[in-house]
């Protein structure tokens, strides 16, 4: 992992539910999909357990993006957990907004059963990026 | 509304009579030293002033962690303090049956840091003296709520100059029992008006760097933040600014690192963890010693971020915090 080749690419972390979205990107796996090495998923007990200091922390310490994954609204193995989710990331929507940095958060909604989906919305982001270029990246 | 007529005397009379129980506090202010500062009381209101002009910390801060149902505090303080109290109970970081928080009319304040001779006894002579000193500090003049309408009873100052006190809570009430003079109908316009909201809020990361240049991680914003109420901060240990051998690894894995280390992500999720419950009280700016525009960043975003969820922090003590709860019809356009 040379730093060189590491800085061409667009790196992406991402925070997976173990419920659902990271099983999605493991049944990506093993469908043979792929996607692209930049992106690093953590896994996560639910998407509510991601503090965004979490997401603060991976944006200036060198991440282009990050992505936060949990189960749809309603589905959520611990009944309510993404519905916090969904306001605490909207909150930090708002304020990266507010530094004109909107585009590198992303939230996303994936289930189990939904490995294209999730293999579809993480390409997305990582092209989005790209184009973007690499603005206000760290280190 | 019902009032009281009151006047200061009145007010340390209340307060001696309140003393006089056992278990017994007052938290106000207290004309020293040429300025005014904050004191608690046991024994006797001996100088107690309701208002205080001169801005050096957010009261409340002291009143955290409060939990002892055996004593009994009145607080007599500013509404951005009074806000600040109402934002920790809904935090479970005091208690509330324990206090009696009554907030008097604010007309701004300076610095603690200047030098300026202000008529302290006179409300209105007052109000004219900080407007005409230019002197008003930026978060005094882009307040959201400088009304003593707050917490659980209130002093206002009417257009004569003549003080009021009003209960709004039970708890209020009790204060108002306190006070001698009879109940009458309390006047309709007061000195001051409602808050003045500023625009919303926008900046960009170029702004941000550039005003953070000089910050030195002392961490005294979040020190002296009343709501900023976590005993272990992110910020304590390791993980977040790491310190030798491991700080040196990341310099190598880096590459060149701007000192000292991790002030964006520092200010970044201060600003999002007091994003609902901060009341823009400018304590932070107060006690920064490089002069950094904090406040304009804290207030600026959490306003922008109470506003998305059509909150206002220490508006009232059974609004829950939008972090805490949820609608689950909302935010359809939260997903990517």
């Amino acid at each position: 992992m040379s730093d060189d080749a590491k800085r061409d690419g667009v790196e992406i972390v991402g925070f997976a539910c173990s419920y659902c979205s990271f099983k999605a990107s493991e049944m990506a796996g093993s469908l043979r999909l792929k996607y692209p090495e930049g992106v690093k998923v953590v896994q996560v007990p639910c998407s509510s357990r991601v503090d965004p200091a979490f997401v603060i922390k991976a944006l200036f310490e060198g991440a282009d993006g990050v992505f936060v994954a949990g189960c749809h609204p309603g589905d959520c193995h611990f009944i309510k957990g993404n519905y916090y989710t969904r306001r605490k990331m909207a909150g930090l929507k708002e304020m990266l907004n507010t530094f004109d940095i909107k585009n590198r958060l992303k939230l996303f909604w994936v289930s189990a059963a939904e490995a294209r989906r999730f293999v579809e919305k993480v390409e997305k982001m990582y092209n989005e990026l790209k184009d973007a270029g690499h603005e206000g990246k760290k280190g | 509304m019902k009032g009281k007529r009151v006047d200061v005397e009145a007010i340390r009379a209340a307060v001696k009579g309140f003393l006089a129980k056992e278990g017994r506090l007052a938290f106000g202010f207290v004309e020293s030293n040429g300025g005014v500062r904050h004191q608690i009381q046991r024994t006797e209101p001996r100088d107690l002033t309701l208002f205080n002009p001169y801005f050096d910390l957010n009261g409340v801060l002291y009143l955290r962690r409060f939990f002892s149902k055996d004593a009994r505090i009145l607080a007599i303080l500013r509404p951005c303090e009074i806000r600040a109290y109402m934002e920790l109970t809904k935090l479970t970081q005091v208690e509330r049956t324990s206090i009696i928080a009554v907030s008097v009319d604010c007309f701004g304040s300076v610095s603690s840091k200047e030098d300026l001779k202000l008529p302290l006894g006179e409300p209105l002579a007052l109000k004219s003296a900080l407007e005409a000193s230019g002197k008003v500090r930026y978060a005094c003049t882009l307040c959201r709520e400088p009304r003593g309408v707050l917490g659980d009873a209130g002093v206002r100052v009417d257009a004569e100059g003549k003080l009021w006190a009003q209960a709004y809570t039970p708890i209020g009430e009790e204060f108002l029992e306190l006070l001698d003079s009879s109940e009458e109908t309390a006047p309709d316009s007061f000195a001051i008006a409602g808050g003045r909201p500023g625009d919303r809020f926008q900046s960009d990361m170029e702004t941000f760097s550039k005003d953070f240049a000089k910050c030195i991680m002392c961490m005294n914003c979040r020190d002296v933040c009343p709501v900023c109420y976590c005993i272990d901060c992110v910020f304590q240990g390791d993980e977040y600014v790491p310190k030798g051998d491991a700080f040196i690894n990341k310099v190598f894995r880096m590459g060149d690192t701007a000192l000292p280390l991790g002030k964006e992500i520092f200010h970044f999720i201060r600003m999002y963890h007091v994003s609902q419950t901060c009341v823009g009280c400018g304590a932070c700016e107060e006690a920064c010693p490089q002069r950094i525009p904090v406040t304009k960043y804290m207030k600026g975003t959490s306003e922008r971020l109470q506003a998305l969820f059509s909150y206002m922090s220490g508006r009232s003590f059974d609004e829950a915090i939008p972090y805490l709860t949820f609608i689950e019809d909302e935010l359809k356009d939260a997903e990517d």
